[in-house]
Parts: structure tokens; sequence; C-alpha cells
């Protein structure tokens, strides 16, 4: 009785339907999107890693949007083919970085702003790609599953990429070696504390670089 | 005022970042029968929690601090709002009422409704914060976080993709390293490239070559010739080469791209 009520509840409710999906990815890359359009007007509030971020700023302050548009651009592609096969969309790689970085970095740099600029039109932006996203993954698992048992190396991917996450903290506190002795200090205080009260690295160093540099002040050159 | 705009802007955007991101992760563990938005590390992460609410909250702490450390110096939320802040924090709203995670963490609706209203607070309040920062700290930030960053981006990723590609299996390695040199001189990083080698390859190697991998094939190879044009890499390369462009090439770039 109880798994036959659960099974209708699958097939039939909004909130485990695979209609409904392209309504959730829409409602997530309507927020991601806006996001990064505050990003783009205030400098605060993009959903994503600063190194990834760091790409789409490079853009924005003059230099070429490319590295942004095409690392997103194909984290999306290959998300979106990964995600109807094994039956979990990648937020990070499809919605974060894709909608959110590689979109707006291809509509910058052929020169769109509109959907940057404006908040209304960026949610809107945001809604039609995320349901266009959705439904494409809902066509192609209406007609790939259970034809499939590949991953496509989703496993090898995973594995690389939180691979790179821990090179992060060494290499601020590196960077924050080279921008002055006390912001080194502070970043290595940090790092540390953090690491001793078993926290992530990068928080601390980030942390401890700040605060060093609050008090003893670098200029941007 | 400008603060104000934010604070409204980042009540819409926490809402509808918290709502999906709640259902995706709640249908996650219904997946693959349900299709779910979430992470694998997401699913494992809440998996190990064990339905222990200050588990769930203490794990998403540790997270949110990373990310309000990153949001104060580069405007940058991390990935781990979404994929372990939310979920997390919802799933520990949820547990302190009720322990059963089968009616609690598993319920896309109860973790849709739980996921918005935590969205909303943290968003906001990130972004508020971090808009009322000192000059001072910026720069720091700024100094020490974008050195960083693209050390890892143009040099560790590429690396750790590419080894892990030639790891993966001869045919990765093989479609990684060309993948990943063309997509180095084209789109001007490796990690793209490197990242559809070890798709195609792995595709090839479980399935063999089918419809769909042949058809990964000719995309892969339509996303490398478009993102050539569109960068002018065609013409880069004939003036490396000391060739001259035909006229016909120049036409065709001054038709999508006036400038």
């Amino acid at each position: 009785m109880q798994n036959d009520l659960k099974d209708l509840e699958h097939a039939k409710s909004f909130w485990f339907a695979d209609w409904a999906f392209p309504i959730i990815v829409g409602l997530m890359s309507a927020g991601v999107f806006a996001g990064t359009s505050m990003y783009y007007n205030y400098g605060v509030g993009a959903f994503n890693e600063v190194a990834i971020v760091a790409m789409l700023k490079a853009g924005m302050s003059g230099g070429s949007y490319g590295a942004a548009a095409a690392f997103g651009a194909s984290f999306l592609f290959a998300r979106i083919l990964e995600g109807s096969l094994v039956g979990i969309l990648d937020l990070g790689g499809s919605i974060l970085t894709g909608v959110g970085i590689g979109i707006p970095a291809i509509l910058l740099s052929v020169g769109i702003k509109l959907p940057m600029e404006s908040f209304p039109i960026a949610l809107l932006t945001g809604l039609v790609l995320g349901v266009i996203i959705g439904g494409v993954i809902y066509l192609v698992r209406k007609f790939t599953i259970g034809q499939s048992s590949s991953t496509f190396g989703a496993d090898v991917m995973m594995g690389a990429g939180n691979q790179t996450g821990r090179f992060l903290g060494p290499l601020i506190i590196l960077s924050a070696i080279t921008a002055s002795i006390p912001i080194g200090i502070g970043s290595t205080i940090g790092a540390a504390i953090f690491y001793a009260w078993k926290k992530p690295l990068p928080g601390g160093a980030i942390i401890g670089a700040m605060i060093a540099g609050f008090f003893f002040p670098v200029g941007l050159k | 005022m400008h603060i104000t705009v934010i604070f409204i802007q980042s009540l819409i955007v926490g809402a509808l970042v918290g709502f999906a991101a709640g259902i995706g992760a709640a249908r996650m563990f219904n997946a693959p029968k349900v299709q779910a938005l979430g992470a694998f590390r997401t699913l494992g992460e809440m998996n190990a929690a064990e339905g222990d609410p200050v588990s769930h909250f203490s794990f998403g702490l540790g997270f949110f601090f990373n990310a309000w450390a990153s949001t104060v110096g580069a405007g940058a939320f991390t990935q781990d709002i979404t994929h372990r802040v939310i979920p997390n924090w919802a799933a520990a709203a949820l547990l302190i009422r009720n322990k059963k995670i089968a009616e609690t963490v598993h319920n896309p609706k109860k973790m849709g409704i739980a996921g918005l209203v935590i969205g909303i607070l943290v968003v906001t309040f990130l972004n508020i914060t971090s808009s009322a920062i000192p000059e001072s700290l910026q720069v720091t930030a700024v100094k020490v976080l974008v050195p960083a960053a693209n050390t890892l981006i143009n040099i560790v990723m590429p690396v750790l993709f590419w080894l892990a590609a030639i790891d993966a299996g001869h045919r990765s390695g093989l479609f990684g390293t060309v993948f990943g040199g063309l997509a180095g001189l084209i789109m001007g990083n490796a990690v793209p490239g490197v990242v559809l080698g070890i798709l195609l390859g792995k595709g090839v190697d479980e399935l063999g070559w089918r419809r769909i991998t042949k058809i990964m094939l000719v995309a892969i190879i339509l996303l490398f010739v478009l993102s050539g044009f569109f960068r002018g890499f065609d013409i880069e390369t004939l003036k490396s080469l000391h060739l001259s462009t035909p006229d016909w090439l120049n036409h065709l770039h001054g038709l999508v791209n006036p400038e």
C-alpha cells in the first residue's frame, strides 16, 4: 500500500515527475543568471568559484571573454549529455558554470549587454535558458534511458575536479606571500588555524590575508 | 539607493535558487528513477551526515565561512552555496522536527520550501555584508586571489585533467591530448578540450562507436570549428604561417562580426 502510493506520487505529482524537471531547472537558472547580473552591476552575487568568476571578470575589465565562454559552454554541453544519462544533472557544471558564466560571456563578447544590465530581463533570460536545458534533458532521457549504461567518464572528471580544489589553498598562500610580507604571514597563520580546525585551507588563507591587508594595506598596481 | 536594490534582488535570487536547490537535492535520493538536479558529491556528503541535524548544519557552516570569505574578497559565492550550504541547512532544519529522513530530506516538497527560506537568508546576508566591506580589504583580496586563481585555471586544472585523462585509459588519453591541445590553442584554455576527450574516450570505451558516440564526435568537431571561427583563430593561423588571408574569408568574418 505504502509503495503503491509512492509510485503514484512519482508518476503524477509536480515534486517527482519528469515533466516538472524543466521548470525546476528554469527557476534555478533564473536565479543564477540574475546572480551573475548582480555581479556584473554591483560586483557581488556570482554563484561560482573565484577562479571561474575571474574568467568572466577578465572579460569585463577589458580582456577577452573567450576563456569564460569556451569553458562555460563546453561544460554545459558535457553536463547536459551526462545529466540525462545518469539521472543527476550536475548543478555546478551545467547551471552555475554554463548558464552563470559561459552564456553571459558569450552574450557580452558579441556586445549583447541588456540581459546583464537589466535585472528583470536577466531573470527572464535565465528562466528561458533553464527551461530549454531542462527540456533537452527531458527529451534525451526519454529516448536514451535504459539504452545506455555508460557514465562517459563522469567519475574521472569528478576525481580531477576534486583534486583541483585541493590546490587552491596552497596557491592562495603562495600568492599572498608575493603580495607583501604581512599579508603572507597573515595568510599562513589563517590557513594553519583553519587546518587545525579541520576546515578547508582556502577560507583561512583568504581571511588571514585580508585581516593583515586591513592593517598593512597594499596598493593595487 | 544602492544597498536597497541589492537587498531586493538578493531576496528574489535567493528564493529562486534555494527553492530549486532544495527540490533538486531531494530528488537526488530518488534518482535515476526521477531526474534530479544536484551533484554526486552533494549526494555522498548528505548521506555521510546520516540524518543527524547537527552534522548537516556544521558541514554547511564550514563551507558557509569559506563562501563568505570568497564573497567578501571577490564577489563570488563559490559553488558550495548551492552544493553544500543550502541542501545541508535545509536538511538540518527539517530534521530538527522530524528525524525520519524518508519524510523530510527525501521529500522534494519539504526540501524545496526549507531551501527557499534558507536561500533567501544566505544570499541576502552574503550580498549585504560583502557590499559594505572597506576598500583596502577588496584590494588585498584581488591581489591575492586573482594570481592564485589564474595559476589554478591556466596550469593546475589543465595538468590535473590531462593526467586523469591519461590514467583513465588509452583512448581518453589520446582524445584528451588532441582536444586539449586544440582547445588550448583555440579557446585559450585546455581544460574544456581534455574534458571532452574524457567524455568521448570513456563513452567509446564503454559503448563502442554507436550512434550516440558518433553524434558526440561530430558535435565536438563542430564546437571547435565554430569557436575557432568566432575567435578569429583561422585568420591568426594564416598570419602566423606568413600566408595571406583570402578575401572571401575576410568577408565572412565581416558578416558575423561587424566592427
